[in-house]
């Protein structure tokens, strides 16, 4: 199957000639799907903001809207994941409407297939961290209403076309995040958010540097990346302009050492926002590097590469170090969530098609590995009554569907076989080691000791002998096995079938076009500044 | 139908007039609609901003070219009659001591801020400017003279700084006119001797724009009544930002003379005024400090002395005098001390959301209007070349938002407490006060979603300025 990928990804100069026709395409046909999936978390957020809710008396209600707004979103979604023509090289979806045509900002919406793969995952994340926030008490509505923002943001930043745009939804995203922490966060909440907000708020200048850089390089006509990106710029320019796109990029994946939130934000936020975070928000920093950067300024994209691979490689070492020292569990699950994007880091690094392409498909294994690991582990410190992990011991037998959902978050993060990330680490180590010896060989002993940290925490933690002074323990709830079982599901589900389920005994995709179809779709234009550095 | 254009003025002006007569020798009809006085001044603004709307599209100049309505002057005067008309909507009235005063003096200001953006030489510019200058001092005395005596000597100081500089470029450019003075200079060259009363002028109409806003920083400014204090942050510190756009277009040919001094200005308006924001407490005093953050934006965008430059400071402009002059009266006493917001959110939803929006909107949080106007002048300050003073700026408007998410927090994030802690009354809840906190939501929201026309205008004022 790797194989197959790699051959499809190193060949595919031109559209497969034999795309895939999925059953029921072209039932639903909407010139607005991206804009309704954007728009409408935030219309939703709105109407829950100000339903009247006296003393909580609708917080049930409000929950179910919130949820069944993203369950309609993944529909939404799905359909749009369905009907996506898979391997031609062009954005898909595009919604072009002038905004600012004196300074040239368009409302300009579109995807490909590594946008088509960020926005299934925002729509799986939408539902797994409203599942997740089934426990909020306080101020429901407000809870909600930020959270469906925050998505909002998410999903706008990944389908932007424009970089007037992208910045809006970029920038936009730090504020209700910034508030649920502030709201819903734990005892050190101030610090978490207020260094989420001062990292984030940094990178956010960062990337409006980067894109007026490139705004003025280009003439100052236009924002619209069909028009900036593709005019070539000097090569000082194109470090310059990268230089502001990695480091707004290293602050939210995050690279160390650009993590100083990571930590406080995974302790100590709401599980919902530990989710979110985690998984899409994050990822939106390598997505990010591989759509402005790779995609965008080959020259910039070379001569940045050993710095990408050198802070891909510690913080993979440092996050698995770092949990191995650490007494506080939560801590833990934050610091072994830096590691996958760590791994995607060096992917986009390495400049190979095989290791793009197993960046962009560890976008989305990377993104569920860490807020499965994360929210893994806070959920055990929240049902163990205690996050230390000089108290938690042996705890596994009296929370069994804990302990199995962690031991399969251990291995997704590992990337075992069987495993989604198992097919996004090795197309990145394949790629990798080629062209950044270095530091994929880092990256690997990070990854080894990430599994040593893992086992060291894991063995303590679920399968050491049970501490009796401990306080009471108790195994997930419903909610908890759905939204932990979900995300641990995705990972299987797409390292098991990556390419889709097939009609019986057909060729033919049954309903899922398969995301190792979908995501290569415009991957040979990314790709083709850097085709001389692949395979034998 | 040619003097239809002076209507609004005429409309602003007769309101002023019959508020003030009608409080002085207590008419029966003022006696009996006092407590609807702010919403028949609504009224006479939005019939004001309706006929600028509708009769202000035509160019057209008055009083031997003393007044030039063009779309600059449209642009602006619709931009402050509807933060006068917000303003006066979502404000606390039961805190104001005198009602009639607190709705005249806005909108005597709001006529000076007209008369300026229409002045078509360096009298009248000067001229809206001190009425603007004065109905702030006048509504700032009522309650705090101390502080009306020090706001007047400051403004005397600014005004005898700017006239002196604008005698200098008169005797250099032979007339007073704006648009004379700009073709006498084109040919001259940015000589020291011209410099000189250029800089006086700028640093003048800076310290003028920028003076009222700082001002609240400080404990005494807390304690001027909320409109007074929007008064002065928006419609005042307008009009010198409308004065700064006209002289820095007249004296363009010399930019050479007073861009750096306006860049290191603006830098230093941009990223104190953020830094400044989160050292302090009062949500009155941070939102004046964020408002001079985005004041810098705007003296940042007149730094490029080139059309697009200017266009989008314009366009800042509006977003800015909305903003500032809204956020201190829809706070009302609440403004003075942080706890005094705890828990607004479940208590007022209407006048939270507004103080909300008008704070993140002077930071610049995307998708609000600030944001908006912020990007584009940061389009501008890229196409000039001018990337350090957008990193500053930048730098300065993530201050801000960290600064106006502090007070969000504390509006929505944050159990009510009770009215003893709160040291402050809670705002009288009516109708019209809701109904102008939602316009104030509305107005800023639509200002980023009608951005395009609206930018374009303001692209169309600057070109009516003569840039290029």
């Amino acid at each position: 199957m790797l194989a197959a990928l790699a051959a499809g990804i190193h060949l595919q100069t031109v559209p497969s000639p034999t795309p895939h026709t999925i059953p029921g395409a072209g039932i639903f046909q909407s010139s607005y799907i991206l804009s309704l999936a954007i728009w409408i978390p935030v219309a939703v957020a709105v109407v829950i903001s100000v339903l009247p809710n006296p003393r909580g008396r609708f917080d049930t209600v409000i929950k179910q809207i919130a949820f069944f707004t993203n369950l309609g979103l993944m529909f939404i979604l799905f359909i749009a994941y369905n009907q996506f023509s898979t391997f031609l090289p062009n954005v898909q979806y595009e919604e072009k409407i002038a905004w600012l045509p004196a300074i040239g900002a368009v409302y300009h919406l579109g995807v490909d297939g590594p946008g088509m793969v960020m926005l299934v995952l925002s729509g799986l994340i939408g539902i797994i961290a409203v599942l997740a926030s089934q426990g909020v008490r306080e101020r429901v509505r407000s809870y909600f209403a930020l959270l469906l923002l925050a998505q909002a943001c998410v999903t706008g930043a990944i389908a932007a076309h424009d970089l007037f745009v992208l910045v809006l939804f970029w920038s936009a995203a730090t504020v209700p995040i910034t508030l649920l922490i502030l709201g819903w966060g734990g005892a050190r909440r101030e610090a978490a958010a207020w260094r989420l907000a001062a990292y984030w708020g940094a990178g956010s200048v960062a990337l409006m540097l980067a894109v007026m850089g490139i705004y003025a390089a280009t003439g100052g006509t236009s924002f619209d990346m069909d028009a900036v990106l593709k005019s070539p710029l000097a090569p000082r320019a194109e470090v310059i302009v990268g230089l502001g796109i990695f480091l707004a990029a290293a602050t939210r994946l995050p690279l160390f050492p650009f993590h100083g939130w990571a930590r406080d934000v995974y302790a100590e936020a709401p599980l919902g926002v530990v989710v979110l975070v985690a998984s899409t928000g994050t990822r939106l920093g390598a997505y990010l590097v591989l759509r402005l950067l790779v995609a965008a300024e080959p020259d910039g994209a070379r001569l940045l590469s050993p710095l990408m691979a050198g802070l891909a490689a510690l913080t993979v070492i440092y996050g698995a170090a770092a949990a191995l020292r650490t007494v506080d569990l939560r801590h833990a699950g934050a610091y072994l969530a830096l590691v996958p994007g760590g791994v995607t880091a060096l992917g986009l690094a390495a400049l190979t098609p095989i290791s793009l392409a197993g960046s962009v498909l560890g976008l989305f294994t990377g993104g569920l590995a860490a807020a499965l690991i994360a929210s893994a582990f806070t959920t055990i410190s929240d049902r163990a009554q205690t996050r230390n992990l000089a108290v938690l011991s042996g705890v596994g037998p009296r929370m069994p569907k804990l302990a199995w959902l962690t031991v399969l978050a251990a291995l997704g993060l590992l990337g075992v076989p069987l495993m989604a990330t198992f097919t996004s680490n090795e197309m990145t180590f394949f790629g990798a080691f080629k062209t950044q010896p270095v530091g994929g060989f880092a990256v690997a002993a990070g990854l080894a000791l990430t599994a040593v940290a893992l086992a060291v925490v894991v063995q303590r933690v679920l399968f050491g002998a049970p501490n009796t002074d401990a306080p009471a323990v108790s195994d997930a709830s419903l909610g908890e096995t759905w939204y932990l079982g979900m995300l641990a599901g995705a990972l299987l589900w797409v390292g098991i079938v990556p390419g889709g389920p097939k009609l019986p005994g057909t060729d033919q995709p049954l309903f899922d076009p398969g995301i190792a179809n979908v995501f290569v779709a415009d991957l040979p234009e990314i790709v083709a500044p850097y085709a001389g550095t692949s395979g034998p | 139908m040619k003097y239809a254009a002076l209507v609004p003025e005429a409309l602003v002006v007769a309101a002023a007039v019959a508020l003030l007569l009608g409080a002085r020798w207590r008419l029966p009809a003022y006696r009996r609609y006092r407590t609807r006085l702010p919403a028949v001044v609504a009224v006479v603004l939005l019939i004001a901003l309706g006929v600028e709307l509708w009769a202000g599209a035509a160019v057209a100049t008055y009083f031997s070219g003393g007044l030039v309505l063009d779309r600059f002057a449209l642009f602006v005067k619709a931009a402050a009659l509807l933060a006068a008309l917000v303003a006066i909507g979502a404000a606390d009235w039961a805190a104001e001591d005198s009602p009639s005063i607190s709705l005249a003096m806005p909108l005597l200001a709001v006529f000076g801020v007209m008369v300026a953006a229409s002045a078509g030489d360096v009298v009248v510019l000067w001229a809206g400017l001190e009425l603007a200058g004065v109905a702030g001092v006048a509504t700032l005395a009522l309650r705090r003279p101390d502080l009306g005596l020090r706001l007047l000597l400051l403004g005397t100081t600014a005004s005898a700084l700017m006239l002196l500089g604008l005698a200098y470029v008169y005797a250099t450019a032979g007339t007073a006119d704006l648009g004379g003075i700009r073709q006498a200079l084109a040919s001259s060259a940015p000589t020291l001797p011209l410099a000189i009363p250029v800089l006086l002028v700028v640093g003048a109409l800076a310290l003028r724009a920028s003076f009222t806003p700082l001002q609240l920083a400080g404990p005494a400014g807390w304690q001027a009544s909320p409109v007074s204090n929007g008064l002065l942050a928006g419609i005042v510190a307008a009009a010198a930002l409308v004065a700064a756009i006209k002289i820095t277009a007249a004296v363009g040919p010399v930019s050479g003379v007073f861009a750096s001094y306006l860049e290191v200005i603006s830098a230093l308006l941009m990223l104190g005024g953020g830094a400044a924001a989160l050292g302090v407490r009062s949500p009155r005093a941070r939102a004046g400090l964020i408002a001079a953050c985005q004041l810098g934006w705007i003296l940042a965008g007149l730094a490029t002395h080139y059309r697009v430059g200017t266009a989008s400071a314009v366009f800042l402009l509006g977003a800015f005098v909305i903003a500032a002059t809204a956020a201190p009266a829809v706070m009302g006493t609440l403004g003075t001390a942080e706890v005094a917001l705890t828990g607004l959110g479940s208590l007022r939803p209407h006048r939270a959301a507004a103080i909300a929006i008008a704070l993140l909107s002077l930071a610049g949080a995307p998708p609000f209007a600030g944001f908006f106007g912020e990007f584009a002048v940061g389009a501008a300050l890229a196409q000039s070349r001018h990337l350090e003073l957008l990193a500053v700026g930048l730098v300065g408007s993530t201050l801000s938002l960290i600064a106006a998410i502090g007070t969000v927090r504390v509006l929505y994030l944050q159990n009510p407490i009770e009215e003893t802690r709160r040291g402050a009354p809670l705002p009288v809840w009516t109708r019209f006060s809701a109904a102008g906190a939602v316009v104030l939501c509305a107005l800023i929201a639509a200002y980023s979603l009608f951005a395009s026309p609206i930018l374009s205008l303001a692209d169309q004022g600057a070109e009516g300025l003569g840039l290029r």
